[in-house]
């Protein structure tokens, strides 16, 4: 008799824990949407209103369908157990991977929401059903909706403050599914007496678990899928340097390039930038012969160089061997260049700019400074007097230096004190700027010792930069200009702090 | 589209975290296995000082002087005998020269073993100013201020605290701190300030560096007869925040804490460091990835023929003729001897009691002179530390209640793109008042110990720092720092340290300071030149 107890006893914690896995479980699952809904279209406010008013509808939807189910009810709460940990388990990998489908998204996203609500809804009602001969009907509900709703307190404590932290959205939500179908297997095989096909069961229960398994452990690949749909266009190269994110993409109009995410060029207007990069400095020069690029290991600078036919020697010095290796193997890409970097009078040298810099005696004519803007402090170093005072040694007395210098709109800051930078140092300076539409307006600064010819002498070819172009280029409108700007020293790396500013404030 | 690349930055983050996590979790399962050492310093010669017999000396040579010592005073004093004299000799006991500013470094950089950074310096000792001339560390003056190197200033970003679970920018704690704590702050700093500015009744700086050309009037002595958390208390600072920030500060300088820093020394501390630069601010420091050693390397450059390294004195006494001094040569194996006509003892004064003859009568108070005991650890790292909230990585990064002085990145004035490999160096000092007990302990502490100390106060804002050390290695300094106890500085003790022996016996150390700072050691050092100069003791 007493042993009769205890086995009623145990069978009802064993499927009151499992209420308990279900409700948290559920309510993960439907967290994990609305975490996602709010990342991918935005509105938190609306998506989560939105996707938890589905969920509890959906919730109701199952309950309703419960009264169609009629028997073998132990053996519907464990194949619904298991469907819920597929459906949950696999919604964030699912949504994560469509998301790009922004169209059918939302679709996509509340057939999710209603399927996982459905079927947990279904399970409260089964279970009710089930333990309602064995055990007193007042204590059953208030059992059944006290693991309920703990599992649901446990769940919305855990999942921002431990699961997003330190497991991210697609674990967590591969991670319930799995103990969702734990659960459904412990309780089949605690019952396997009292349902029909348990062998069935054991083994979806298996296949369940190695899926989820499977997707847990390849969570990483799928981020790096969906890296692939960051993208607006299909991605053709990706690779990881010791130094940052090489991405090319191509579409019908045009290849990109973006470093660490940030568009370096589109092939459909880089000749802009390029051009007037280059060429209001260096037509200005007379015979120039040695040239120094650093940065720019596209090759798309030299390419630019290279049409002035007195040029005897190139240096490039760019810190990325894997960027200037795949403009200089790459067929597609060296028809962007030109084969520019297979020129013989260019040599590469992939070392660090600043280091370089300081160990090299000979004199340039033309330099051509092309770094990624100043976003961090590593970055920073290299847009510092300290810098700029190692370029004018270098420079040849009639040379002269260009230095892209960020949008003059947008970060307005931060451009000022690149000139004001290269004045401290002891240049003089002639700031200018342009459009290119994949980029917006951008800025560049000429800096030279002793003051320019005025006569340029441009190549025939060009597409975009004349003397007309070049008047324009240097006259700034009123909200692109400052009154005074600081200098920026190794020891107040004033320009990184203004530039995170300005960017933050602009793409709020 | 903006939206939707965050969004799967931040999937990523998540995902790498979570590997992280798991990373974690394998390590608790096996720790991490890396080499790690106790590396110096090398006592073995040291020890033969008070064990050994020595031989009676078999070979002699002579020199104008003699010095002993190559820590940073025994430099500055060949530095400037040099421009006199090419007739004279440094011995050293270790490897190398350079005291408690030696170095170590392996394939990602140089990094400090002890001190690492000298504030910029004011214009009381104008030695200082010309060698920082001669090493570059000035490049010139602009409205007659001093422009430094700016490779030698240190970058941006200087230093920071982690304080309620968040990366402050500076030291003073400011994050999260209530307000009537912040006031407390800001009312101490200005009290501080004040005395920056102030002047004794003798016309000298209230605290000035050097310690010696600090005023005497009776105002400012009274406050070394009592402790600093005694001057905390009278003054009505009672801010928790305030106190541990105080005594980090004397933990910075001293090696010790609140209740055993004289009142004076902790001012000196805020109050004595009037430098400026025409190109940064001044509390700007200078360093480099090898802390102080940098200016080892400066200083001793035209020196190394006059270097004898690895040489154990045991012996000196003053003789009617001038000086003899025996010492052990380990590269030799034998003993030797050297006359001169003056010795400087570029040592400190717990080394001097075993060398001088007992019968030269110093009376001098050696139990007077205590040295706080430091553990230095220099920690590899092959990958970026995983990092709270806040400012990222300085400098200097100090962590908010812990009594060690938080970590200062190696790699932080490279001029090169940031590479995640670096090496930290962690600082712990060992404060309290038996310092013989403590230096027992520290002497006594394994390897393991000393990783368990540093990686516990670590994990606090790096939870994943042991899946990335790649090598620790630690450094017990017995004798640290000079004590600046109460009634030490303005004591009779220290005032007699500086007294010559028959004129014929100088010393120099940073310890006759009572501040254990490069610039004391410095001044220590060319001002026992100039004595013997003056007493014309050189054949010039």
């Amino acid at each position: 008799m007493h042993k009769q107890e205890n086995k009623v006893g145990s069978f009802q914690w064993l499927l009151l824990i499992s209420v308990f896995v279900v409700a948290t479980c559920g309510l993960i699952y439907e967290l994990v949407a609305g975490t996602l809904a709010s990342y991918l279209l935005g509105d938190s406010v609306t998506q989560f209103s939105t996707i938890i008013g589905t969920y509890l509808f959906a919730m109701g939807i199952g309950s309703y369908l419960s009264r169609f189910l009629k028997s073998n009810l132990l053996g519907w709460f464990i194949s619904i157990e298991l469907m819920v940990g597929m459906v949950g388990g696999f919604s964030a990998g699912i949504l994560f991977i469509l998301f790009e489908q922004v169209i059918y998204f939302r679709v996509i996203l509340y057939t999710l929401v209603v399927l996982t609500g459905t079927l947990v809804g279904l399970e409260l009602p089964l279970l009710m059903r089930i333990l309602k001969d064995r055990i007193e009907f007042s204590d059953l509900v208030s059992r059944i909706f006290t693991f309920d709703y703990i599992g649901a307190l446990f769940a919305s404590l855990l999942f921002p403050l431990l699961f997003i932290p330190y497991l991210g959205l697609l674990r967590t939500s591969f991670f319930f599914g799995f103990l969702n179908v734990v659960v459904a297997w412990i309780v089949a095989y605690r019952f396997r007496n009292e349902i029909r096909r348990y062998s069935q069961l054991k083994w979806s229960a298996i296949v369940c678990l190695l899926l989820l398994a499977a997707g847990f452990i390849l969570s990483e690949k799928l981020t790096a899928i969906a890296e692939s749909l960051t993208y607006p266009d299909k991605v053709v190269y990706a690779r990881s340097s010791p130094y940052q994110r090489i991405v090319l993409t191509r579409s019908a109009m045009d290849w990109r390039l973006f470093l660490n995410g940030n568009l370096q060029f589109s092939s459909a207007d880089e000749y802009r930038y390029h051009e007037a990069l280059v060429h209001p400095g260096l037509a200005q020069m007379k015979e120039p012969k040695h040239v120094l690029v650093l940065g720019g290991g596209d090759g798309m600078a030299v390419r630019e160089i290279l049409k002035y036919t007195s040029i005897e020697t190139i240096t490039l010095v760019d810190l990325d061997k894997v960027m200037t290796d795949l403009f200089q193997s790459n067929t597609a890409l060296m028809k962007l260049n030109e084969h520019a970097l297979r020129s013989p009078k260019v040599r590469v040298i992939n070392t660090d700019a600043f280091v370089w810099i300081r160990e090299h005696q000979k004199t340039f004519d033309f330099i051509v400074v092309d770094f990624p803007d100043p976003s961090n402090y590593s970055l920073g170093k290299l847009y510092t007097m300290s810098f700029y005072r190692e370029l004018y040694r270098i420079l040849a007395p009639q040379g002269c230096m260009v230095i892209q210098s960020t949008s003059p709109y947008v970060a307005k800051k931060s451009f000022w004190i690149i000139d004001s930078t290269l004045r401290q140092a002891g240049f003089l300076t002639t700031p200018y700027h342009c459009y290119v539409p994949s980029f917006g307006e951008w800025g560049f600064v000429l800096g030279y010792k002793e003051g320019l010819s005025q006569q340029f002498n441009f190549p025939k070819d060009l597409r975009f930069v004349n003397g007309e172009t070049v008047t324009q280029m240097e006259s700034f409108p009123p909200d692109m200009r400052v009154a005074e700007s600081p200098y920026n020293t190794l020891n107040n790396q004033v320009l990184v702090n203004t530039f995170e500013k300005e960017w933050a404030d602009y793409t709020r | 589209m903006i939206s939707r690349r965050k969004f799967v930055k931040h999937s990523m983050q998540a995902a790498a975290g979570s590997s992280l996590l798991l990373s974690a979790l394998q390590s608790c399962k096996q720790p991490a296995a890396y080499p790690a050492t106790l590396v110096g310093p090398n006592a073995r010669l040291g020890h033969m000082l008070r064990s050994g017999k020595f031989e009676e000396p078999s070979e002699g040579s002579n020199a104008d002087v003699l010095i002993i010592g190559g820590g940073i005073a025994g430099l500055s004093a060949a530095r400037y005998l040099k421009k006199y004299t090419d007739n004279f000799i440094l011995l050293e006991l270790g490897d190398e020269t350079g005291g408690n500013a030696i170095a170590g470094s392996n394939a990602i950089t140089a990094y400090p073993w002890g001190a690492h950074y000298l504030p910029l310096p004011g214009n009381n000792d104008p030695e200082l100013i010309a060698f920082l001339r001669e090493a570059n560390v000035i490049t010139g003056y602009a409205n007659s201020l001093p422009v430094y190197n700016e490779y030698h200033l240190c970058f941006d970003p200087k230093e920071r605290l982690y304080i309620n679970n968040f990366w402050q920018e500076g030291i003073t704690p400011r994050e999260g701190v209530p307000e009537k704590d912040r006031h407390e702050i800001e009312r101490f700093l200005a009290l501080m300030h004040d005395y920056k500015d102030q002047r004794g009744s003798d016309g000298r700086e209230a605290f000035a560096i050097p310690v010696a050309l600090s005023s005497q009037d009776k105002k400012y002595i009274a406050l070394d007869a009592i402790s600093m958390e005694q001057f905390l208390a009278q003054n009505g600072f009672t801010s928790p925040y305030l106190r541990w920030y105080v005594n980090y500060c004397c933990a910075d300088d001293f090696g010790s804490s609140l209740t055993d820093t004289s009142a004076w020394a902790g001012i000196h501390y805020f109050a004595s460091r009037k430098g400026k630069a025409a190109n940064a601010s001044s509390d700007t420091v200078l360093t480099w990835p090898e802390g102080n050693y940098w200016l080892v390397k400066q200083l001793r450059k035209d020196l190394e023929k006059y270097i004898k390294t690895n040489t154990l004195v045991y012996a000196v006494d003053a003789t009617n003729s001038g000086v003899t001094v025996l010492y052990f040569d380990a590269a030799a194996n034998k003993t030797k001897k050297i006359t001169a006509q003056a010795a400087v003892l570029a040592t400190p004064q717990y080394v001097n009691q075993r060398l001088l003859n007992p019968n030269l009568k110093r009376t001098l108070d050696y139990s007077a002179f205590q040295y706080a005991p430091w553990m230095v650890a220099n920690i590899t790292l092959d990958a970026s530390l995983d990092e709270r909230k806040g400012e990222k990585l300085c400098w200097d990064n100090v962590i908010y209640g812990s009594d060690s002085l938080g970590y200062v990145n190696a790699t932080h004035q490279q001029i090169g793109f940031h590479n995640s490999h670096t090496v930290i160096t962690y600082y712990k000092p060992l404060p309290g008042r038996d310092v013989k007990k403590l230096r027992e302990q520290a002497y006594r502490s394994t390897i393991e110990d000393w990783k368990n100390i540093a990686l516990q106060d670590l994990r606090k804002p790096h939870r994943q720092i042991e899946n990335h050390i790649k090598q620790f290695d630690a450094w017990v300094w017995g004798h640290g720092m000079i004590k600046p106890v109460p009634g030490f500085i303005t004591g009779e003790t220290r005032a007699q340290t500086s007294m010559a022996i028959q004129d014929k016996i100088y010393f120099a150390h940073s310890d006759m300071s009572g501040i254990s700072i490069f610039e004391e050691a410095f001044y220590q050092g060319h001002i026992a030149i100039r004595k013997i100069l003056e007493r014309n003791l050189l054949k010039v």
